[in-house]
């Protein structure tokens, strides 16, 4: 009987397709002063709210790779949970398509649980920061769906863990998303009817960042 | 997961690898241990494709069958720094979105496999190191999964280690314990013994490391790929240096 | 479906309007025999009941015009619902036997090991000082938490233990014991008397919830047994604090576990463990195999 080899059983999975690599998005934003209305809202629809909505508080950075190849540079983003002792995660999202017949926005995406060393091990691959921010907010969940509802807060250089650092707006953002396998394309219209329950709240939007121009 | 220590093996004139494992592994069987299933680590290295100012810098990704949902990782950035990094086996995609940066030495991928065998609480791993499916030498990974500071069990492991090998293991903590640098306060390199640290599995990784990078540097020496039956006199060399010299050649 | 939809809101009107007809019925006239009121009712009757028939045959109608589903339609868990009941296809009574039996069996063995441990004299707690003679009223098993506090703060144990205490029972104390980088034990007390003992490795978990699973480890395992019948050993009722303190001295020499060969045979490895037991005395160790020969 032999062994198979790591990179065997990660195409066997992407083959048959149980590796979530997709990743289904709507986002939307809310004022400070109604996100009390929307809460209630989410408590009342989610699954996960028989104690209180989870909390997180977490510290995103995003480095980036020059290619030789390709005009864009790679970018992977490393969340830190800033309050507890978690392992680092990093994220690598594709090039989102907003296709017309689709209800929401798709990109590729890999989530991936690291050691404390990563920043350090993509700095000496050549990556180089390109911004930073802390997301701090509740999220929510509702069959396989995630729902975040965060404030993004700038960080003065060299405090991230300093309570000075401010919002960056006046509102929360609130984020409805689905991490699964290609092929599964129910998903976007699981997500589009619990949107719809979300309205007039929130408005929950494909967002096609490429008409925001060049906003990181 | 307990202490480990990776012992390779020399291969005697005019005997085959394969003769050998078996020959152990028959040694082993008849000493208690039981039979419990088969092992594999695997190692790839990705180089950097060079740009000016600055130095190659070499990412080594390895797989221990032991830590299945894991990815081991490496980097060498040509200046004698080292970061290590245990990840999800999802890494392995995010190396290759970046092959116009790191491409992969194909030609020094290299692997060790065989049986597994469990005596007491020891695990005794028989491996045979292949490269490019040429076998390059027999590698012995004995783990005491109780404990977790070599200084503790290295006595216990080397008597295990004389009993069922039949050669005798230097009374001096193995090398890898002996020779590690860390960084300090200050920034600079300092000599650090392991030997009292608690074990992690990153520890097990880097000794493979150290031993692969040994076996694609004999490869180098000796020219060439062609050698199958290679057969080693005497105890392999084991240099103090740190892994991933030497990478950049070939 | 719309169909389907149809005819099943067909059948709920059809049931309303039968229920309506019934309670007014039931409901009866005003109960003075006034003419007008009976015709009224007797009215209102005719109609209620013209309704239904109608209702009726409009159902039987939808119902003629429903097609049968191609496929069979997925209702969720309510598809649970319409599980097979009969009792004869649930193979409930072997089971009922089985258990039964099992039932009696456990009975049977809880009777006669209740009547064992009663003759028992090794029990160690409440039965002790109930002997015919009354002791001095000293109890092992009934001190006070302060006294264990200080008890355990006494032992001047080296610099490689630590010792956590905490009451999960109430008044009864449980210590977790860490050795050096060793092994973790839990000492869980009753008075300043010692119970049960668990030796797990310093890489398990030791839960303040979980104090009884064994160790994954067979060195470990080993050594729990050994450090029962040295809990056993050490009991003295007269001097349990005394008890305790060599208890603790005892299992502290557990320290060079893996470090030291046997004082026999002077190897490490036998049977593929250390010399995992320790002298109860001299606290050199022995090889389970080694010790008696």
């Amino acid at each position: 009987m032999a062994i198979s080899s790591a990179r065997e059983s990660l195409s066997l999975a992407l083959n048959n397709r149980f590796l979530p690599n997709l990743e289904y998005l709507l986002q939307g934003s809310i004022l400070d002063t109604a996100v009390e209305h929307l809460m209630h809202r989410l408590k009342g629809l989610c699954d996960n709210v028989d104690t209180s909505p989870e909390r997180f508080h977490d510290l995103e950075v995003c480095m980036s790779l020059r290619q030789p190849t390709s005009p864009q540079p790679l970018l992977l983003r490393v969340r830190r949970a800033l309050g507890q002792d978690a392992p680092f995660q990093m994220r690598y999202l594709g090039q989102p398509e907003v296709d017309m017949r689709r209800p929401t926005l798709v990109r590729s995406c890999m989530d991936c649980a690291c050691t404390n060393g990563i920043l350090d091990f993509l700095t000496e691959m050549g990556f180089r920061l390109e911004f930073e921010y802390i997301a701090k907010g509740y999220m929510f969940r509702k069959g396989r769906m995630k729902i975040t509802v965060s404030k993004l807060i700038k960080i003065v250089p060299g405090k991230q863990q300093d309570m000075a650092n401010e919002p960056i707006s006046q509102s929360y953002i609130v984020e409805l998303s689905v991490v699964a396998p290609t092929g599964q394309e129910n998903v976007g219209e699981e997500m589009r009817v619990f949107a719809e329950q979300l309205k007039p709240l929130v408005q929950l939007e494909k967002i096609d960042y490429k008409r925001l121009g060049n906003l990181p | 997961m307990g202490v480990t220590v990776l012992q390779p093996y020399p291969l005697p004139e005019g005997k085959s690898g394969a003769h050998i494992i078996d020959h152990l592994g028959k040694r082993l069987l008849s000493l208690g241990a039981t039979h419990a299933g088969q092992f594999l680590v695997d190692c790839e290295t990705f180089i950097s494709t060079p740009q000016h100012g600055t130095p190659t810098r070499a990412v080594h990704v390895l797989h221990d069958s032991e830590f299945p949902a894991s990815t081991f990782s490496i980097i060498d950035n040509g200046t004698g720094k080292q970061v290590a990094l245990v990840a999800d086996a999802i890494f392995d995609l995010l190396m290759l979105k970046m092959t116009s940066t790191f491409t992969s030495k194909k030609q020094t991928k290299i692997e060790s496999r065989g049986a597994r065998f469990e005596y007491g609480d020891f695990v005794i791993k028989l491996g045979s190191v292949t490269m490019m499916e040429h076998f390059k030498g027999i590698l012995i990974e004995i783990e005491y999964r109780p404990c977790i500071t070599l200084s503790y069990c290295w006595e216990m492991i080397r008597e295990m280690l004389q009993g069922f090998l039949g050669i005798n293991v230097a009374k001096e903590y193995p090398t890898y314990f002996t020779t590690q640098t860390i960084m300090n306060a200050m920034g600079q390199q300092q000599l650090h013994a392991k030997q009292n640290d608690l074990y992690e599995p990153m520890d097990t990784v880097k000794q493979y490391l150290e031993h692969f990078t040994n076996y694609r540097k004999h490869v180098q020496l000796h020219g060439g790929l062609g050698s199958s039956g290679l057969s080693v006199n005497g105890p392999v060399l084991m240099p103090s240096t740190v892994v991933g010299v030497g990478m950049g050649r070939s | 479906m719309d169909k389907l939809n149809l005819t099943l809101t067909a059948v709920k009107n059809l049931r309303s309007n039968v229920r309506q007809c019934f309670e007014h019925l039931a409901d009866g006239t005003d109960g003075e025999g006034v003419e007008e009121s009976r015709n009224k009712f007797v009215h209102d009757f005719q109609d209620r009941f013209g309704a239904i028939n109608s209702q009726l045959r409009e159902v039987e109608q939808l119902i003629n015009g429903l097609q049968v589903p191609p496929t069979a339609y997925h209702l969720g868990n309510t598809t649970f619902l319409a599980q097979e009941t009969s009792q004869d296809r649930q193979a409930l009574y072997p089971q009922l036997v089985n258990s039964y039996k099992w039932i009696d069996k456990v009975h049977d063995h809880s009777f006669l090991a209740f009547n064992n441990l009663n003759q028992n004299t090794l029990r160690r707690s409440y039965n002790y000082c109930s002997q015919k003679r009354q002791r001095l009223p000293f109890s092992s098993f009934n001190n006070d938490p302060d006294h264990i506090d200080k008890l355990l703060s006494e032992i001047n144990h080296p610099p490689h233990t630590s010792y956590n205490v905490f009451r999960p029972f109430g008044s009864n104390a449980v210590a977790i014991v860490t050795i050096s980088n060793v092994l973790k034990a839990a000492i869980v007390f009753k008075g300043v008397l010692i119970e049960w003992v668990t030796i797990k490795g310093y890489d398990e978990t030791l839960e303040h919830d979980d104090l009884w699973a064994e160790s994954r480890y067979e060195v470990f395992r080993k050594v729990q047994e050994h450090a029962h019948s040295a809990m056993l050993h050490f009991f003295s009722p007269t001097l349990p604090d005394l008890a305790v303190k060599s208890y603790v001295t005892w299992l502290n020499s557990h320290i060079k576990l893996f470090l030291e060969p046997c004082k026999r045979c002077n190897k490490y490895i036998a049977n593929g463990l250390p010399p995992t037991w320790r002298d109860l005395r001299t606290l050199e160790p022995f090889h389970e195999e080694c010790r008696n020969s």
